[in-house]
């Protein structure tokens, strides 16, 4: 283990997160079987008490989980001194491959769902019946479970990384010739795959925004329409990695070789901007989605309309934000 | 309204600070860092391209200008390597270039090392169980 003011705090957030989802995944199930049950008033206002206790511990957790994301990147990035052989994140990535790679998958996942819990929270606590409360619980068992998982995989990672481990960086790896990211679009487009990645991000993120702006301009949009938005998102997002790694990562790190997202994190240090906008964008678009999807119930349904447009006005915000940046970015290079 | 206006605001305003920001460090920290990777160099197993425009193109390694020079080929008019004992630039073609089981630069694990005379080569090669290698910089 490599000791740091970092991988301490990632350890201690770890482990607390890992005891309080286990407790409040447990409570939060047992409650959501109880709250339909018929109750006497009495057994009612204990169950409600318990209840907001629950929802109080857990939002604090999971808003630390949603810091975390950042976080396991930053403490990354303090290994790297330490790491013979690693330049950037990508060679502290190699010292236990699986666990990081799956780490970096179930963070992003595990984001997104909370991120949609506390928006369902906030509608909910709008209210003055809490028509979601059951929902509320039901998914919060769940997100439990990712939370629990995820805090462990924290843990045993940090743990695992030992000091002065020998590693490949980024180079042997990253700009290989037959590296997918280069061999699938060139499958497709030929040798000028790069042109058209590049076009067809730009189209499909402005589509996206458009779309967005869209659904901001109807009065009540089709759930139907918001699930292909999402979906819209996803693939939009999945271009916009792999634009990034081949065509806009190396310009704006002048290095046209080399495709290291980390090393543009790096080198390019605003990127991370960037990022985090376009990150949050895409999210707002399926938060938006999974907010209709589990929102519309009761009291909650009247107030629904006006979350919605909240949330898709923050997605044409962040996404319209992290073009511009990218724009800017190519413009002064 | 007008509490969105000011979010909007100091959103732009903080999307140009670390534009700007970023734009400067970027230019700080990629200066005398490898052409092909940003890493930093190590002079004694650093590689020079000067090309035919005047221009100069650094790699902290063996590996990475190798990388490169496909690339950049036709646009080479010299490469200079670093005899690793005296730490003297050469001319890539006058060099003597062996693989051993050395690694000099760990983040590619290049293991081509550069001598500028034939006997330091024979050396190494006796000594950490080497083989020549051809000059990768054919021009």
């Amino acid at each position: 283990m490599i000791l740091n003011a970092l991988s301490i705090t990632m350890i201690f957030i770890g482990a607390l997160s890992a005891l309080l989802a286990i407790w409040g995944g447990i409570s939060s199930l047992i409650l959501y079987r109880k709250w339909k049950r018929p109750a006497t008033p009495e057994e009612k206002t204990s169950l409600e008490d318990r209840s907001y206790l629950i929802l109080l511990i857990m939002v604090i957790v999971l808003v630390v989980r949603l810091i975390n994301w950042p976080l396991f990147y930053v403490t990354l990035q303090s290994f790297i001194s330490d790491i013979e052989g690693a330049m950037c994140i990508f060679g502290v990535t190699q010292v236990k491959v699986d666990l990081t790679r799956f780490s970096e998958i179930l963070k992003p996942i595990t984001f997104f769902f909370i991120g949609a819990w506390l928006i369902l929270h906030v509608l909910d606590r709008a209210t003055k019946t809490s028509p979601l409360m059951r929902r509320k619980l039901f998914l919060l068992s769940i997100i439990s479970l990712l939370v629990l998982i995820d805090s462990l995989g924290d843990i045993f990672l940090i743990l695992g990384i030992a000091p002065e481990s020998l590693v490949s960086c980024c180079t042997t790896i990253t700009d290989i010739l037959n590296r997918p990211t280069r061999t699938t679009p060139e499958s497709i487009f030929g040798p000028q795959y790069a042109r058209f990645l590049q076009s067809i991000f730009l189209i499909t993120h402005l589509a996206l925004i458009g779309f967005v702006g869209l659904i901001l301009r109807s009065k009540k949009p089709r759930r139907a329409i918001l699930g292909f938005l999402c979906l819209f998102s996803i693939v939009n997002a999945a271009l916009f990695l792999l634009s990034q790694i081949e065509v806009f990562a190396p310009r704006m790190m002048h290095l046209p070789f080399h495709h290291c997202l980390y090393c543009l994190w790096q080198y390019v240090p605003d990127s991370i901007v960037m990022y985090l906008l376009f990150i949050l964008g895409t999210f707002s678009v399926g938060w938006g989605f999974t907010t209709e999807l589990f929102g519309r119930q009761g009291e909650a349904a009247d107030l629904l309309p006006g979350c919605l447009r909240k949330i898709y006005w923050f997605a044409f915000f962040f996404l319209s934000a992290s073009l511009m940046m990218l724009l800017i970015h190519l413009l002064i290079d | 309204m007008a509490s969105n206006k000011r979010w909007i605001a100091l959103f732009v305003i903080f999307v140009i600070i670390s534009l700007g920001s970023g734009c400067q460090g970027e230019r700080k920290s990629i200066e005398g860092r490898c052409d092909y990777d940003g890493a930093k160099i190590e002079p004694l197993y650093a590689v020079y391209f000067t090309l035919q425009d005047g221009t100069e193109k650094n790699f902290c390694s063996i590996a990475c200008a190798s990388m490169s020079f496909s690339a950049l080929k036709k646009q080479i008019k010299e490469v200079r390597v670093v005899d690793e004992p005296s730490g003297n630039k050469i001319n890539a073609s006058d060099a003597f270039f062996v693989e051993s089981e050395i690694v000099t630069v760990p983040h590619v694990k290049n293991r081509i090392h550069v001598f500028a005379k034939k006997e330091e080569a024979l050396k190494h090669i006796q000594k950490f169980i080497g083989n020549w290698v051809e000059n990768p910089f054919l021009l």
